[in-house]
């Protein structure tokens, strides 16, 4: 545990006790709507975290990742339609598949700077979304075009990536995001996270110094497109049933941005502290004004966005965590004293 | 063999000659300065060397590789850093934390690099700074630092752009005997700069560049007497009057 030594002892106990609360919460939280909102929050999180390596640490900003969301789950939701491959090869099947779009649009684009790399993403991601629209049978898979895919109920099976209970997901979502947190973490503290950084700000000096800028992002792309698309399978096992506008429409792509933006983006806690504050309001406005105002929580988001970027421009985490570490100093001290 | 040989490196944008039939060499263990009024091209031929520039036309040699024409990444692996005028610190971060980015160029390890770092920090008299966001230091040590991060990335050659421009006179008499102290371990520079006093308190020999064309060259103090420059520097009438 050598790495964690620099790290003050009650972020650690503070770390565990808020670890060991999410993991024991499906023993108090029975009922299913609850355990969505919570799995949901989870996801998003998960996928913002994943978007962080390129939209946070590579300092891009890229608003189409989406499309590697609906890549990974019609990877693996045709391979299993198909060939009955277990969703969970599938899962890395899509992984690889988004890699390959991901390095497809990154060397052309990474080397674009500010809104042109944003606008050919967000290009990207709709123009994938209207091809798929329009494709009804690709080779031998059934992609039913706008139809989009349904995956038969098969009950509680592990191996077919389905749980009549909501409780597995929860415990898979959660340990997703527990692990692209623990590879940020680890990405900030090497060479691939120092060089990123150092690209992303100053690309002509971080050039001068030795380190080959685009092919660092395209590092950081391939990362997280894979991430990306391993969410999206596990999305498409949570809710069965999918087509092109759900699971890779433009909303999704900017609720991901809104969320690192108002967390935080090139931070760990950054896409966990949004999408705990944004995802809930997401929900409620769908849930008691889906039907008259959908749409709504992005207009939410957009104002929350403003003042964010008006008042703490790095995202919310920094005031968050001056406040947490202000508290653990005062206990390590009275612990010490 | 020289470390550094510049052979008829010619640099053209468009109609304009930024950049002509230079030739230029540096030896082992050398301090080169390189001056010359404003709009020179001084600058613009040590981004052809540093490969920010593609040279038109010419020769560029580091330790008799051909380097003219290579990205400016793998100048540096082969042992070439610049530094730049304008100073491009990595803001948010802290004087380690940039310093460490140059010392990765020869390490994959963290807690190598960071040693390494620490050991420019204390040579070039930052240590004490190294917890500190870079955008909160001065200019002088914002100078500092970009030769900190040049100089972790060990280099054989280092390329110094007007490091002492905007320092007043005390802080240029700071900065002397670290880019000696640099020089001292073992790494040759080139250094452009419109400050004479340092200039000539430092180099072994200066190339005078005026138009893009070499003017002048050899001993600075013998230099800086010739007619040629004096003419550049400060127009016709001065040469007049000091016949």
């Amino acid at each position: 545990m050598k790495f964690l030594s620099n790290v003050p002892t009650t972020h650690k106990v503070f770390a565990g006790l808020v670890l060991a609360v999410l993991y024991a919460l499906p023993l108090f939280i029975k009922s299913p709507v609850m355990l969505q909102i919570f799995i949901l929050i989870f996801f998003y999180a998960y996928l913002t975290s994943s978007w962080n390596f390129v939209g946070g640490f590579a300092g891009v900003l890229p608003l189409g990742h989406s499309a590697f969301v609906g890549l990974g789950a019609y990877t693996s939701t045709l391979l299993y339609l198909t060939y009955n491959i277990s969703p969970w090869v599938g899962m890395i099947a899509g992984g690889i598949v988004a890699v390959a779009f991901g390095l497809l649009i990154g060397i052309p684009t990474l080397k674009l700077r500010g809104a042109y790399f944003a606008l050919a993403t967000i290009a990207f991601a709709e123009g994938l979304r209207v091809l798929v629209e329009n494709i009804e049978k690709l080779g031998p898979f059934e992609v039913r075009g706008p139809k989009g895919l349904l995956i038969s109920l098969v009950g509680n099976s592990f191996k077919d990536f389905q749980f009549l209970s909501k409780v597995p997901y929860y415990y898979i979502i959660l340990t997703m995001l527990v692990l692209v947190l623990i590879l940020t973490f680890f990405m900030m503290r090497s060479k691939v996270g120092y060089y990123l950084a150092a690209g992303g700000e100053e690309p002509e000096a971080a050039e001068a110094l030795g380190i080959k800028v685009s092919k660092y992002k395209l590092i950081a792309m391939a990362i997280s497109c894979f991430l990306t698309a391993l969410g999206g399978t596990f999305y498409a096992q949570l809710v069965l049933y999918f087509y092109p506008k759900s699971i890779m429409g433009l909303d999704m792509s900017y609720e991901i941005a809104f969320i690192a933006l108002i967390g935080g983006r090139s931070t760990i806690l950054g896409p966990v502290l949004g999408a705990f504050l944004l995802r809930p309001v997401g929900e409620l406005t769908r849930i008691y004004l889906g039907d008259t105002l959908p749409g709504l929580h992005l207009i939410i988001f957009g104002l929350v966005l403003i003042i964010v970027m008006r008042y703490q421009p790095r995202g919310l985490v920094e005031p968050v965590s001056k406040w947490l570490t202000a508290i653990f100093d005062r206990i390590e001290n009275r612990r010490r004293a | 063999m020289a470390l550094l040989e510049v052979k008829g490196v010619t640099k053209q944008f468009g109609g304009l000659t930024a950049v002509n039939n230079v030739d230029m060499e540096v030896q082992e263990g050398q301090i080169v300065g390189i001056i010359g009024p404003n709009g020179a091209g001084k600058t613009t031929l040590f981004s052809c060397i540093a490969g920010s520039h593609v040279p038109t036309k010419g020769s560029i040699k580091f330790n008799g590789t051909e380097i003219a024409g290579k990205r400016p990444y793998d100048i540096c692996k082969l042992g070439v850093t610049r530094t730049f005028q304008v100073v491009k610190p990595f803001a948010n971060k802290t004087v380690l934390y940039n310093t460490t980015v140059g010392a990765f160029a020869k390490t994959n390890r963290l807690d190598v690099a960071e040693e390494k770092a620490m050991e420019v920090l204390k040579l070039i008299d930052l240590y004490d700074k190294k917890d500190v966001p870079a955008k909160n230091l001065t200019l002088p040590e914002r100078k500092r630092l970009e030769l900190a991060r040049a100089l972790a990335t060990e280099p054989k050659l280092l390329l110094l752009d007007e490091v002492m421009a905007g320092l007043r006179p005390s802080e240029v008499a700071e900065m002397l005997p670290v880019i000696r102290k640099i020089n001292s371990v073992g790494v040759s520079i080139v250094i452009v700069e419109h400050i004479m006093q340092a200039i000539m308190n430092l180099s072994e020999k200066v190339y005078v560049i005026n138009f893009g064309k070499k003017i002048a060259e050899g001993d600075p103090h013998k230099v800086v007497a010739e007619e040629e420059v004096i003419k550049a520097y400060l127009g016709d009438e001065y040469v007049a009057n000091s016949h």
